[in-house]
């Protein structure tokens, strides 16, 4: 008797969205099956990943982190150095300095880095902000207006700074805008909507879902983004057709398996494979669940993900 | 059982406007007519072109070309007495955003309105209903079989069949009301489609009265299971009331500004 | 779940004979569905589709249980393709590897026992050991009767039927499952498996003839199984993991309802980020075994923590032990911190507190498993269930320092609570825990 294949494919799908410039741009998304599954359908765009780079430096990093940018010297370096990685899809610059409880760099100085960066690569670029909602809307505008032309991915909007980021990023200066909620499924329809109803393209719209590191409440990271695919493709929800990016190593290399040191922990070995091992799994469970697109911090674990993006895709 | 469908009534030929472009094939006041039902949110588009027995193919290709042309595939429910003119409309039909619905078979005369929805691959409105009113839901479930059984034999898949329970006017049917909410409760209890001219139960009602009683007819309805409705989207309270049980029967996901999406 | 009228239908003759006292099949079917005529007053059915009536009341996927050392586990028995639906009741278990061909199984295995620890009141550790037959085939009973000595779960993969016999007959007490059933030897395999009462794994060149071996060892009478999805390539598992769950559960085909084995080991052929990656994806999508190569805690403390989280009942909130946490080397001079025993909440918290590296006890009071906020509101966190923690731990014999540490959100408790407290020095903490940093910084100072 031979096997009848369940098929799940919808006529829905989720939106593409473009990012970057010349022959290195990516596109995220256009699926109209649910998460790797190439055997429902052909899924045209890989989901992604991207490196993250930080303007304060890896020094204290594992040896795999600060070893791989020991010889840059600026930031610009750091980002060229991770982009050169065949891997690595897009560059992920975050601008801790900027926040006011630390560093509280000035914009100014944030600006001139995001354009050292982007002048550094030709391969897309996703700025990321200090998570001061304030402080972030002020920079993605302005940063938003120097790299016009550029196409990067401002990450992210959330619902306390949208209306800035969204009027800035999402129409004056033609970038591409993140919609940010922390794990709470109608909360990131309704920034959709907000968003949209702005008058910025939902096609110039990707979404961050919320992360959390594996172990750390992760089950809700999986069942929100579960079920935005199944409302995105099952009930054809506009709102929710958006491809998501997810940041994990900002994430896993803050929690105590990848930080504790192994003279506090001997019993647990390495704490470079421990991060690693943190950083692959969480992002292959996200990949699982729906994510478009990673964000990752150690080189070896890029490489581990996308081999296995490869081999399913 | 998914979102429920609304299926806008309006581009009917009782309406003289509607019938007038009909006659003249103006284009203009129907196309009108429709995309004020799709800002409102309905899904599919009611066209009844009336008995149309001269010209009935002519008009009904013409008419399923016009709106199909005009709002990137519309789905249509067809609605006339004239069976040759339901099959032309169908030839021309794009199914690429909903199967065209055949309105409607019953037990009875129309029972034949079965067999061209299965020779098409149409979704069929099946009246539970013979001639006049059936006396109880026994009498109901006894057509539902009768058709369900022709449908299937005739190749058709059982989710293909949106049964109308037969809505009564409450103005001089008030005890019937139940008996109607209480048999879309066994329709839904079978796995099946429902659908129907829901307004009737408000029939003869004061204007600023009908969408209040539409509204709470609808919610009790979708409670017992109601999949679908032939209604005015336009009526905002009654569009308001159907998004909203969409939301509390998790078929569509809450979010602030559901009722403007 | 039952059948519908209509999928009652689609079985009888269609004939309207009438002879079950109802003028048509479908007005039979109906009734039959709503429970009101026993389905065997149709004296037209076969007893092939009364059983199939019957099996269609029977859950789509078997619950498989298994014996691993002292412990029992159950593999299957799952209903929801999505946590969020209902529960997952199975939860991914793993095993490391021994091989003939390999001269180092004893380190390796010695190394992965030692990954055994407690993560919130679940054990986690390599539930099973597998044992794989290479080319030494004479050294398969010995290294399967090494497996059965360490007291977990044990895994034989041969596909040798006398090989198998022989080892599977020295562990028969572990009751190892027999993983080597395929389309050209399942019928003396099914029998080892059978006499022996031990599950068998079976696996296929593809999906169609996996399908073929299950069919014909069911009818052997054999239903006591576990899928291998193969190690054809990561696509072809990951597929045959996803299709098998979808069959059984999406299209109620018993066939395949089934518990998988998943072996990434072999997949990752050696690269140990790439097999994390894939022991992660195949914990996600359908995986009831998955076998690694050994077990670290590089692989452990992620694995175990992201199974931890999805095989939560999300009716459950997870909940920690109450009492004292010190951290960052605290001791009974360090000031406290208190919270609730919500897992989301001690781990965020003891996560920021860590990340201060200020020395603190971080005090967890017994609040039902709610997050602050809720545990309020449900009066789970009320001055006086604070005082009572208070006391019951013996808090103020067990540390010096009188400073204690409220969550800002429940800033309104400061008061009663220092006046049932005096000794203490009740403080304000940040609401969110990312305050925490800076918070105990500034105290510290």
């Amino acid at each position: 008797m031979p096997f009848k294949k369940p098929v799940q494919k919808y006529n829905a799908s989720i939106n593409t969205v473009e990012l970057g410039v010349g022959d290195k741009k990516i596109v995220l998304g256009g699926e109209n099956v649910l998460p790797l599954y190439t055997f429902d359908g052909a899924i045209e765009n890989a989901p992604k990943v991207g490196i993250e780079i930080s303007n304060l430096g890896y020094a204290d990093q594992v040896p795999g982190i600060s070893g791989f940018y020991a010889d840059c010297a600026t930031i610009a370096d750091m980002a060229k150095k991770a982009a050169s990685i065949e891997a690595v899809d897009f560059v992920c610059l975050k601008l801790d300095s900027a926040d006011p409880n630390g560093n509280d760099a000035p914009i100014e100085d944030c600006v001139a880095t995001a354009k050292a960066v982007a002048e550094a690569i030709d391969k897309p670029l996703v700025v990321a902000g200090c998570k001061n909602d304030e402080k972030d809307a002020a920079l993605f505008t302005k940063i938003a207006d120097a790299l016009q032309g550029k196409n990067v991915l401002m990450f992210s909007a959330k619902e306390a700074n949208y209306k800035g980021i969204a009027a800035s990023a999402g129409l004056a200066y033609n970038q591409k805008v993140g919609a940010e909620s922390a794990v709470d499924i109608n909360l990131a329809k309704q920034l959709n909507v907000l968003i949209t109803q702005m008058g910025v393209n939902a096609a110039n719209v990707v979404m961050n879902t919320g992360a959390a590191a594996a172990g750390y409440g992760f089950e809700y990271v999986v069942s929100t983004m579960d079920r935005v695919k199944a409302a995105a493709l099952g009930q054809n929800d506009v709102s929710l057709q958006l491809p998501i990016m997810t940041p994990v190593g900002s994430e896993t290399w803050g929690v105590k398996e990848s930080i504790a040191s192994e003279e506090d922990m001997p019993a647990w070995g390495s704490q470079e494979k421990r991060g690693i091992g943190m950083e692959v799994t969480t992002a292959a469970a996200v990949l699982a669940s729906g994510s478009n697109a990673v964000i990752l911090r150690h080189p070896e674990s890029v490489a581990a993900v996308a081999k296995m993006i490869k081999e399913l895709i | 059982m998914g979102k429920f469908v609304v299926i806008g009534e309006r581009i009917h030929c009782i309406s003289p406007v509607i019938r007038e472009a009909m006659n003249t094939m103006n284009p203009e006041p129907i196309l009108k007519r429709a995309e004020e039902q799709l800002k409102a949110g309905a899904t599919y588009l009611d066209l009844n072109i009336g008995p149309a027995e001269s010209n009935g193919e002519e008009l009904m290709k013409w008419a399923v070309t016009t709106l199909q042309g005009a709002f990137d595939n519309v789905p249509l429910a067809l609605d006339t007495a004239n069976m040759k003119a339901i099959e032309a409309g169908i030839s021309v039909y794009n199914r690429s955003k909903g199967k065209p619905i055949v309105n409607s078979a019953d037990a009875g005369d129309r029972i034949e309105y079965i067999d061209l929805a299965a020779n098409n691959d149409a979704i069929c409105v099946a009246l539970c209903s013979k001639a006049g009113v059936p006396a109880d839901n026994d009498e109901r479930m006894a057509y539902l079989q009768e058709m369900l059984e022709r449908g299937l034999t005739l190749g058709m898949e059982p989710e293909d069949l949106w049964f109308d329970p037969l809505f009564l006017v409450i103005k001089g049917m008030q005890d019937k009301q139940m008996d109607v909410l209480e048999f879309i409760r066994m329709i839904s209890e079978q796995g099946l489609n429902s659908t129907g001219g829901l307004s009737n139960n408000s029939n003869g009602m004061p204007k600023h009265i009908r969408p209040i009683m539409d509204s709470a007819m609808v919610a009790m309805a979708m409670m017992c299971g109601l999949t679908s409705a032939i209604v005015n989207p336009c009526d905002l309270r009654l569009m308001e009331t159907i998004k909203s049980c969409d939301i509390i029967k998790n078929e569509t996901l809450y979010a602030d500004s559901y009722l403007e999406i | 779940m039952a059948l519908k009228g209509i999928d009652i239908f689609k079985l009888t003759p269609k004939t309207n004979c009438k002879e079950c006292g109802n003028p048509t099949c479908m007005a039979f079917s109906m009734k039959v569905a709503s429970g009101a005529v026993e389905i065997t007053k149709c004296p037209h059915l076969s007893d092939e589709v009364l059983a199939q009536v019957n099996e269609s009341n029977a859950p789509p996927m078997k619950t498989i249980a298994v014996k691993a050392g002292d412990v029992e586990f159950k593999l299957g028995g799952e209903t929801v393709l999505y946590r969020h639906e209902k529960t997952f009741v199975s939860k991914t278990l793993y095993a490391m590897t021994l091989c003939t061909d390999r001269d180092d199984n004893d380190a390796r295995l010695a190394e992965s026992m030692k990954v055994d620890y407690d993560r919130i009141g679940e054990r986690m550790y390599s539930e099973f050991i597998f044992v794989n037959c290479g080319e030494k085939k004479d050294e398969f009973v010995a290294l399967a009767q090494k497996a059965a000595a360490a007291n977990r779960g044990v895994v034989l993969n041969c596909s040798d039927v006398e090989t198998m016999k022989a080892a599977a007959t020295a562990i028969k007490d572990a009751q190892p499952i027999l993983n080597g059933a395929n389309a050209s030897n399942y019928e003396a395999m099914s029998a080892v498996a059978t006499e022996l009462g031990c599950i068998l794994g079976v696996s296929g060149a593809d999906l169609d003839e996996l399908y073929d071996t299950v069919t014909k060892i069911e009818a052997l009478g054999n239903k006591n199984l576990i899928l291998d999805v193969g190690t054809a390539s990561v696509k072809a598992a990951f597929e045959g993991a996803v299709q098998i769950r979808r069959a059984a559960l999406l299209n109620k085909d018993r066939t395949f309802g089934y518990p998988t084995i998943v072996n990434v080991a072999k997949l990752a052929a050696g690269d140990e980020a790439f097999e994390t990656a894939l022991a992660s994806l195949f914990t996600m999508k359908y995986g009831s075994i998955v076998v690694l190569s050994d077990m670290t805690y590089a692989k452990s403390l992620a694995l175990h923590g992201l199974r931890q989280n999805v095989f939560t009942d999300p009716q459950k909130p997870m909940k920690v032990e109450p009492g004292i946490y010190p951290l960052n080397k605290a001791d009974a001079d360090a000031p406290c911190c208190l919270t609730v025993d919500f897992a989301l909440t001690y781990f965020v918290v003891s996560g920021e507190l860590e990340r201060s590296g200020v020395p603190c006890n971080l005090l967890i009071s017994d609040a039902g498993g709610y997050s602050v906020l809720t545990a309020w509101a449900a009066g789970k966190l009320s001055a006086g269930t604070i005082v009572k923690f208070i006391n019951e731990y013996e808090i103020a014999n067990k540390i010096n320092n009188r400073t204690l540490i409220i969550p800002g959100k429940v800033a309104v408790l400061k008061g009663e609570i220092q006046d049932k407290l005096p000794d203490w020095n009740v403080v304000v903490g940040p609401a969110e825990a990312v305050g925490l940093v800076k918070f105990m910084k500034d105290l510290q100072a």
